[in-house]
C-alpha cells in the first residue's frame, strides 16, 4: 500500500458523510430535501471513486447527479400535488419490506466485503484511467452501452407520455383548459381576446 | 513538499477569489459610469463601502426557512466558484489542481451551481425568491447542454479532457479561431452560471431581487461575493480554452492568463450592461431551439476539424 493516512481519513469522513445523509434522505419530510440529501451522498461517493484513481467515473458521477437529482426534484414538484414541493410530505411507504430488503441487501454486501478474497493487483506505472476507460466503452462494449443508452431514452421519454397523459384538467392531448367558474361556462383565467391577434401584449397605447 | 503542494495552491486560489470579486465590482461601475448611468460614490471605495455596510446588518428571517440550505447556499455557491478557479492553469506549472478531467470537473461545478441557486431561493420560504429559484432550474437545465457541447469541442483537438493539455494544444492557434461559434457559446453559458445581465432570471429587478429578495446583511454579502467570484473564475475558464491560457509573447504566462481574463471580464459586464433581460420563456425557447442546435454545429465542425 503506497498511499498516505490522508487518503484513510479523506475516505473514512467520506463514507460517513454518504452514510449520514442516505440515512437523511429517509428522515426528511420534503420531496425537494430528499432529492439534495441524496445528491450529497453521491458526491461523498464520486470523492471516494476519486481516492480509487477513477478519476473520470468520479467527476462524471458530480455532474450526472447534479442534474439527475435537479431533474428529479423538479419533475416530483410537478407530477406531486404539492405546490412547489414546500409543503411537509412523508417520504418513505412499505416501510417494513423496504427495511426487509435493506438489511438482507446489506448483510450480502457486508459479507462480500468481509470474506472475499480480493487480488493484490498493484496500478501499472503507465495506467491512464480515461483514455482505458474510452477505449472501452467506445471499444469491445460499444453496443452494449449504446443500446443500454437508447432503451434508457425511450423509456423516459415513454413514461413521461404515460404519465402526463392526463393533466388536472383532462386529457392532455384536448389541451390544458381550466374548467369555467360556471358550469359549462366560460374556461377561467384565460387572456381576454383582445383586437390585436399578437398575444401576450395586454397594452394599450393612447 | 507542503508549499508547493498546499500553501501555494491555496493562496493563489484566495488570492485570485478576493481580488478577482473586487475588480469585478470596480469594473462594471466603471462601465456604468462610462455609459453615463448614475452611480453613487467612487468606483475604486464604493464595493469596498457597500461590502462593510452590508457587514454590519442584521441578517433578514423569514417564516419558517430551511435554515441549513438557506445559510450554505451562498457559501456552497462561493465553493464552487473557488472549485474553478482551483482548476485554471497559470501557467505549465502553476495549476492548483491539475486533474486530468478538469474539463469535466468545470461542467459539474456549473451543474452544480443550478442545485445551489435553486436551493437559495427555495429555502427562504418567500414567493419572489421561489419564483427565481424555479426560473433558474429552466435556465440552468437549458445552458448545461450547451456547456457541454462546447467544452468537448475544445477537448477534441486537445485529445485531453485535462485543462493544462487544452491550452498546450493552441499553441499554433487559439480555439477562438479555429472554433469561431465556440467562445460566443460559452460567454453565453457564463452569463447563465452567474445570472449575469441578459441572463439574469434568477435575481432580476422585476422579482424585487428573486433568490436574494429576503436576504440581507452578511448572507447577501456572501451571495454578491460569490456570484462576482463565478464571473472570474468563468473567465479563467474562458480564458484558457479559448484564448490559449498562459501563452502569449514577451510577457510572463500568469500575466497573459490576467489579461486575458480581463478582455472576458470586459466583455460580460458589458453585456450585462448593454444588453436588455431576456424574458424566462424566450430565454428556454432561444435556448433550445437556435443555441443548442448551434453548439451541435460547433462540436460536428470541431470533430472534423480534429479528423483532418
Amino acid at each position: 500500500m503506497n498511499h498516505g493516512i490522508g487518503v484513510d481519513i479523506a475516505f473514512f469522513l467520506l463514507a460517513v458523510l454518504a452514510i449520514y445523509s442516505g440515512w437523511r434522505v429517509f428522515c426528511t419530510d420534503s420531496m425537494v430535501r430528499a432529492s439534495f440529501f441524496l445528491l450529497v451522498s453521491f458526491i461523498a461517493v464520486g470523492a471516494i471513486m476519486l481516492l480509487l484513481t477513477a478519476v473520470y467515473l468520479g467527476v462524471a458521477m458530480f455532474f450526472m447527479m447534479a442534474v439527475e437529482m435537479m431533474v428529479m426534484a423538479l419533475f416530483m414538484v410537478m407530477f406531486m400535488m404539492n405546490p412547489a414541493g414546500l409543503n411537509p410530505m412523508k417520504m418513505v411507504h412499505q416501510e417494513r419490506v423496504a427495511m426487509a430488503v435493506g438489511a438482507v441487501g446489506f448483510m450480502v454486501l457486508g459479507a462480500m466485503a468481509l470474506f472475499a478474497e480480493f487480488p493484490e493487483r498493484p496500478l501499472p506505472a503507465d495506467l491512464e484511467p480515461v483514455a482505458a476507460l474510452g477505449r472501452e466503452l467506445l471499444g469491445e462494449s460499444m453496443l452494449i452501452f449504446e443500446s443500454a443508452g437508447i432503451v434508457l431514452l425511450t423509456t423516459m421519454i415513454g413514461v413521461v407520455v404515460l404519465s402526463s397523459h392526463r393533466g388536472r384538467y383532462g386529457g392532455a392531448e384536448t389541451g390544458s383548459v381550466p374548467p369555467g367558474l360556471m358550469p359549462g361556462g366560460e374556461p377561467a383565467g384565460q387572456p381576454a381576446q383582445g383586437e390585436d391577434s399578437e398575444g401576450g401584449h395586454q397594452h394599450h397605447h393612447h | 513538499m507542503i508549499w508547493e503542494q498546499l500553501v501555494l495552491p491555496t493562496l493563489t486560489v484566495l488570492l485570485a477569489l478576493g481580488i478577482g470579486a473586487y475588480a469585478v465590482a470596480v469594473l462594471d461601475r466603471l462601465i456604468a459610469g462610462a455609459l453615463g448611468l448614475s452611480r453613487a460614490g467612487s468606483a475604486w471605495l464604493a464595493p469596498l463601502a457597500r461590502g462593510a455596510w452590508l457587514l454590519t446588518q442584521s441578517a433578514n428571517v423569514t417564516e419558517a426557512p430551511d435554515w441549513q440550505a438557506w445559510r450554505l447556499a451562498p457559501l456552497l455557491y462561493l465553493m464552487l466558484a473557488a472549485v474553478g478557479l482551483a482548476l485554471v492553469p497559470w501557467s505549465a506549472s502553476l495549476v492548483a489542481t491539475d486533474l486530468a478531467t478538469s474539463v469535466v470537473l468545470w461542467g459539474s461545478v456549473e451543474a452544480l451551481a443550478t442545485v445551489v441557486i435553486f436551493l437559495h431561493g427555495w429555502s427562504a420560504n418567500a414567493p419572489l425568491a421561489l419564483i427565481g429559484a424555479y426560473r433558474y432550474v429552466a435556465l440552468g437545465l437549458s445552458y448545461i447542454l450547451i456547456s457541454m457541447f462546447v467544452l468537448i469541442g475544445v477537448a477534441l483537438p486537445a485529445e485531453s479532457l485535462q485543462f493544462t493539455q487544452v491550452v498546450a494544444s493552441q499553441a499554433e492557434l487559439w480555439n477562438v479561431i479555429r472554433q469561431p461559434l465556440g467562445l460566443p457559446l460559452f460567454l453565453i453559458v457564463g452569463l447563465g452560471v452567474s445570472f449575469w445581465g441578459p441572463l439574469n432570471l434568477a435575481d432580476s429587478t422585476d422579482l424585487a431581487g428573486g433568490t436574494a429578495s429576503e436576504v440581507s446583511g452578511p448572507p447577501r454579502l456572501a451571495w454578491n461575493l460569490a456570484r462576482a467570484a463565478m464571473l472570474v473564475a468563468f473567465s479563467g475558464v474562458a480564458a484558457t480554452v479559448f484564448l490559449g491560457g498562459w501563452l502569449g509573447p514577451w510577457l510572463p504566462g500568469p500575466l497573459w492568463l490576467v489579461l486575458k481574463m480581463f478582455a472576458v471580464l470586459l466583455a460580460l459586464l458589458l453585456a450585462g450592461r448593454l444588453l436588455p433581460r431576456l424574458s424566462p420563456e424566450r430565454c428556454v425557447t432561444l435556448m433550445w431551439v437556435v443555441l443548442l442546435p448551434l453548439s451541435f454545429v460547433d462540436l460536428v465542425w470541431a470533430g472534423l476539424e480534429a479528423l483532418l
